[in-house]
């Protein structure tokens, strides 16, 4: 009762607004003197609380919070087990306490990785005993996941130990360093002192080995699955420029940024995402170029994800977006190194997630989303050209059937007289009102779709054009719908599919159906109410900080690479909405031959 | 006072002309043409001399407090009690004008586009929709007025100049048009009164504070009655004055008129998207003042509670008058004219009441 009445306060009380605007990137005076004086890096680092020393090539997040590569993930929640309360048994001690270290007695390891692997029932582990021919002997044993780790690397493995073995027998304690050191010189070797970093290298494709006497593992780097060789994009396919995409394997696809972007100050720190399931994260920036606020955050809010389980990129993205009630993505995700490559040229962040053939890059705008990268490959004419196809092809798709549904219903006059007769006489036979017939087809246009994509192989992409056809003319020959409004349904969707991020044209085909209902409700005024409601919700959105339409809401320095895209030439600055702590590409003209010198490599960024 | 939302000049120059420009669109400039016949776009003018003084009133006022707001400053210069009747006396006029313009907003879109819908219908529209846009803030209404200002720009290019095969340029002779009273004085006092210049007073601490006000305001205004000048201009060139008494709407009809060639004709729907998007811009931004200057009168940390309400009073007050003429009636001769009370005479209050106690504390601090 009490509560309730408590409740019912709460309710009718006024309540302050929770400010969700956690973090806006802003200019600060730190950075407006960096620019004057170009000498950002010596401000920063002396400047910044928590910045990593003054030696800029000082990996970042040393000492920063929540970055490096050994975060500690959240406190577990896992339930204790009932059968061990129930026997009264001690409780298993928590690896990541001080009771999960590794011991120096062999029967007492093989024990604890028994119990934490649940041997000899989980049989994809494999737990091999074997003794070194040293002297005295030395009894090890060796765990790892069948089909992880590759097998060829152990065999070398074990030879190396063997032929090693006439060293003299390690002291007390001291026999995995020993062995580090002098018997397995050629790999990655590493000692382990909690099984909890014993446990998530054997996850993720390495081999332990524990020896007896020794207070620590070995741990080897072996892992050896099967994984996709690197192939040409699938969902981002583009005529011009390079034809590789990301796979599964966190380290290739780290690999294939490294490859364009051969830099230095290209840096890529590790976090742990997944409380129960883990999985590595990478994030990835220029050091020299990305604003320090923003790649904090990003380290920031990745790190503070609790969640048990994350498989892939479009999972992390939910997880660390700034609004997830809005339609519009906040992140954009992407399978092409090179569009990686060119969004850490420009200062923003990428991220990767072990198991996801896709990059997330934060900060973006609404503009970035409309950008494919082939248009900076092809001429300036040609790349302008295909952005305003691709902005009037959002349009369509956001607006067309609900313009025509206002114009058919409330403002006629606007049609030829022909036209109008035409479409009258057309109409004249289809029982429907047009809605109906409007909402009929925008459905089976989304069913063919959604079919077209799930029927496996061939099939499906049979189906997709073969079902569009037969639909759309048996339709209209069944007086279901007019003939024109297959064309106008046909025509929107070729426009929504001209979107090249596919989150935003599934937003586009949502916020379509909500034009479709304004529209034939109200007409034009339905519309109008719409766009207000549209504009005003993502004018207020922001992505890791940036204003969703930066630079022309806010209006910031508006660059030629936005809406148009003008010479490379005269691309001399980069995007102002990022704050990059260097906004200049080029001081002089980039076409250093023009004046008859040597190339454009002065004042570069 | 919860912050309030900051944003560029540029966003609040664009803002402030979409909310000025407002009245283009409705019987306005019908009424200047009325009272100044052939000169109603020279009126324009006059009244952009009378609006720029208002600016420089209120730039006065503000000037020395850098941290505050007209709302601020009024307490501050005429006292708890009697600032906070003159801030009620500011909330009443945003609350009129919002009413207003929601009311001829929406029987102007019964008159060209929704003749069976209920006035109710289309106004739960606009009051919704300025529920909408002041709950999420002036940052928000400012970036999205930023964003869609090409498109206004671009669709009244389209209007204008596809009227040039109508233009006939003895449509503006005499230039004096009812003579010089009526064209700088009646005119001029019709066309002055700007809402905008107020508002402008109460957000001030959202652009760069009473620094840039002057700056920004000015500027906005210039857009604003560029806009009607032009307008006013086109209208007379393409029907004559006299003609122009006669429109109810002189926007409207002026976008019938077009037609250049068989498939480019009768538009004037398109142009409904750009003036019910500004009518909206203006409701909002006059229920957000409302809200902000009740919030700050009577210190509440937080105007949002109050939009509601507020809102709830705007769509009442909207829908007291009968009919369209009643509403232009009581736009034309009430508000507009007791305007200049909250615009022009309660500033000018203000300026010297607070110059009087800056006196005051000199005299008493020597």
């Amino acid at each position: 009762m009490k509560n309730i009445l408590k409740n019912l306060v709460k309710i009718i009380s006024y309540q302050p607004n929770p400010d969700r605007e956690s973090f806006v990137l802003r200019e600060n005076e730190y950075d407006r003197k960096a620019m004057q004086s170009g000498k950002k890096d010596e401000g920063r680092d002396s400047g910044r609380p928590g910045a990593s020393g003054g030696n800029g090539d000082q990996p970042p997040g040393a000492d920063d919070p929540g970055s490096g590569p050994a975060v500690q993930p959240g406190v577990s929640r896992r339930r204790p087990l009932r059968k061990a309360a129930k026997a009264g048994q001690k409780k298993d001690p928590d690896p990541e306490d001080g009771e999960g270290r590794v011991s120096s007695r062999l029967d007492r390891n093989r024990k604890k990785i028994e119990e934490i692997y649940g041997l000899p029932a989980n049989r994809d582990i494999v737990l091999r005993e074997f003794t070194l021919g040293t002297d005295p002997p030395l009894k090890a044993f060796m765990v790892y996941i069948d089909g992880l780790a590759d097998r060829a690397t152990q065999v070398r493995l074990l030879q190396d130990l063997m032929i090693f073995a006439g060293v003299p027998g390690p002291g007390a304690g001291k026999s995995a360093s020993l062995i580090m050191k002098k018997m397995l010189p050629g790999s990655q070797v590493k000692l382990a002192e909690t099984f909890e970093e014993v446990v998530y290298a054997v996850n993720y494709g390495d081999t332990a080995f524990f020896f007896d006497g020794s207070g620590s593992a070995l741990v080897v780097e072996t892992k050896g699955w099967d994984k996709r060789a690197v192939g040409r994009p699938e969902t981002e396919q583009t005529v011009t420029g390079p034809q590789e995409a990301f796979v599964e394997n966190l380290r290739s696809n780290t690999a294939l940024i490294r490859r364009i972007v051969r830099s230095e100050k290209l840096y890529t720190e590790f976090f742990q995402v997944g409380t129960r399931i883990k999985s590595d994260a990478a994030v990835m920036y220029l050091k020299d170029l990305a604003n320090p606020d923003l790649v904090a955050e990003v380290k920031r809010r990745i790190s503070g994800v609790k969640a048990d389980f994350v498989t892939d990129v479009g999972m992390l993205e939910q997880y660390i977006e700034d609004n997830p009630y809005n339609l519009n993505p906040q992140t954009m995700i992407t399978e092409k190194p090179d569009r990686v490559a060119a969004a850490l040229a420009e200062g923003r962040v990428a991220v990767l997630l072990s198991g996801s053939p896709f990059s997330l890059v934060v900060p973006v705008s609404m503009y970035t989303q409309l950008h494919t990268g082939e248009e900076t490959y092809l001429r300036w004419q040609y790349g302008t050209f295909l952005r305003l196809i691709r902005n009037f092809s959002f349009y369509l798709a956001l607006l067309l059937p609900g313009i025509y549904l206002s114009v058919s219903l409330y403002h006629q006059e606007m049609v030829p007289t022909e036209l109008l007769l035409a479409i009258a006489g057309n109409r004249e036979r289809v029982p429907f009102p047009t809605i109906i017939e409007m909402l009929l087809m925008e459905f089976s246009f989304e069913l063919v779709r959604e079919a077209g994509l799930r029927i496996p192989g061939i099939i499906g992409s049979t189906i997709g054009i073969v079902g569009a056809l037969i639909l759309g003319q048996a339709a209209v020959q069944a007086n279901i719908v007019s003939p024109i409004l297959v064309v106008l349904v046909a025509v929107t969707g070729l426009a929504s599919f001209s979107i090249p991020s596919f989150s935003l044209a599934f937003s586009v085909r949502i916020y379509r159906f909500f034009y479709i209902l304004m529209g034939a409700l109200l007409g034009f005024y339905g519309i109008t109410i719409g766009l207000f409601m549209q504009i005003l919700l993502t004018a207020n959105l922001k992505s890791f900080g940036m204003p969703y339409l930066a630079p022309s809401g806010p209006r910031t320095h508006p660059g030629l690479d936005v809406i148009y895209r003008l010479p490379l030439f005269l691309q001399r600055r980069r995007p102002d909405p990022l704050n990059p702590l260097d906004d200049v590409r080029a001081s002089g003209d980039p076409r250093g031959w023009v004046d008859g010198k040597e190339g454009g490599h002065e004042g570069q960024g | 006072m919860k912050d309030r939302g900051k944003f560029g000049q540029a966003e609040a120059v664009v803002m402030l002309t979409m909310s000025g420009m407002a009245r283009i669109f409705l019987p306005f400039p019908r009424h200047l043409a009325e009272t100044a016949g052939e000169a109603a776009w020279i009126s324009s003018l006059a009244g952009l001399a009378l609006a720029m003084g208002q600016v420089y009133l209120l730039h006065l006022v503000l000037k020395p407090y850098p941290e505050g707001n007209i709302v601020d400053v009024t307490t501050g210069a005429l006292g708890r009690v009697a600032g906070t009747a003159a801030c009620l006396i500011y909330v009443s006029f945003f609350i009129a004008v919002a009413a207003v313009f929601t009311r001829t907003f929406s029987e102007a879109l019964l008159v060209t586009a929704l003749p069976r819908t209920p006035i109710s219908v289309v106004s739960t529209g606009y009051v919704a929709m300025a529920l909408l846009g002041a709950y999420m803030g002036l940052e928000a209404m400012a970036r999205s007025a930023r964003v869609t200002y090409p498109f206004v720009v671009a669709g009244m290019g389209i209007l204008l100049f596809s009227l040039v095969p109508l233009w006939d340029f003895t449509g503006i002779f005499p230039l004096l048009g009812t003579g010089p009273a009526g064209v700088f004085v009646k005119g001029g006092i019709l066309a002055g009164g700007m809402t905008e210049i107020l508002l402008a007073a109460v957000i001030v601490q959202s652009f760069h504070g009473p620094g840039a006000f002057g700056r920004v305001v000015s500027r906005a205004m210039l857009m604003s009655f560029a806009y009607l000048a032009l307008l006013e201009l086109i209208l007379l060139m393409t029907d004559s004055a006299d003609v122009a008494r006669e429109y109810t709407l002189p926007f409207y009809s002026l976008s019938r008129l077009i037609h250049l060639g068989r498939y480019f004709q009768r538009i004037e729907s398109i142009f409904i998207i750009i003036w019910g998007y500004i009518g909206m811009v203006k409701i909002v931004l006059a229920l957000y003042a409302a809200a902000s200057v009740f919030a700050g009168a009577f210190r509440l940390p937080d105007q949002r509670p109050l939009i509601w309400p507020l809102a709830l009073i705007i769509f009442t007050a909207s829908l007291l008058p009968p009919d369209l003429p009643t509403t232009v009636k009581i736009e034309s001769v009430y508000i507009r004219h007791l305007a200049w009370l909250p615009a022009v005479f309660l500033p000018a209050a203000v300026l010297a009441a607070d110059r009087i106690r800056a006196r005051r504390r000199k005299n008493e601090g020597s």
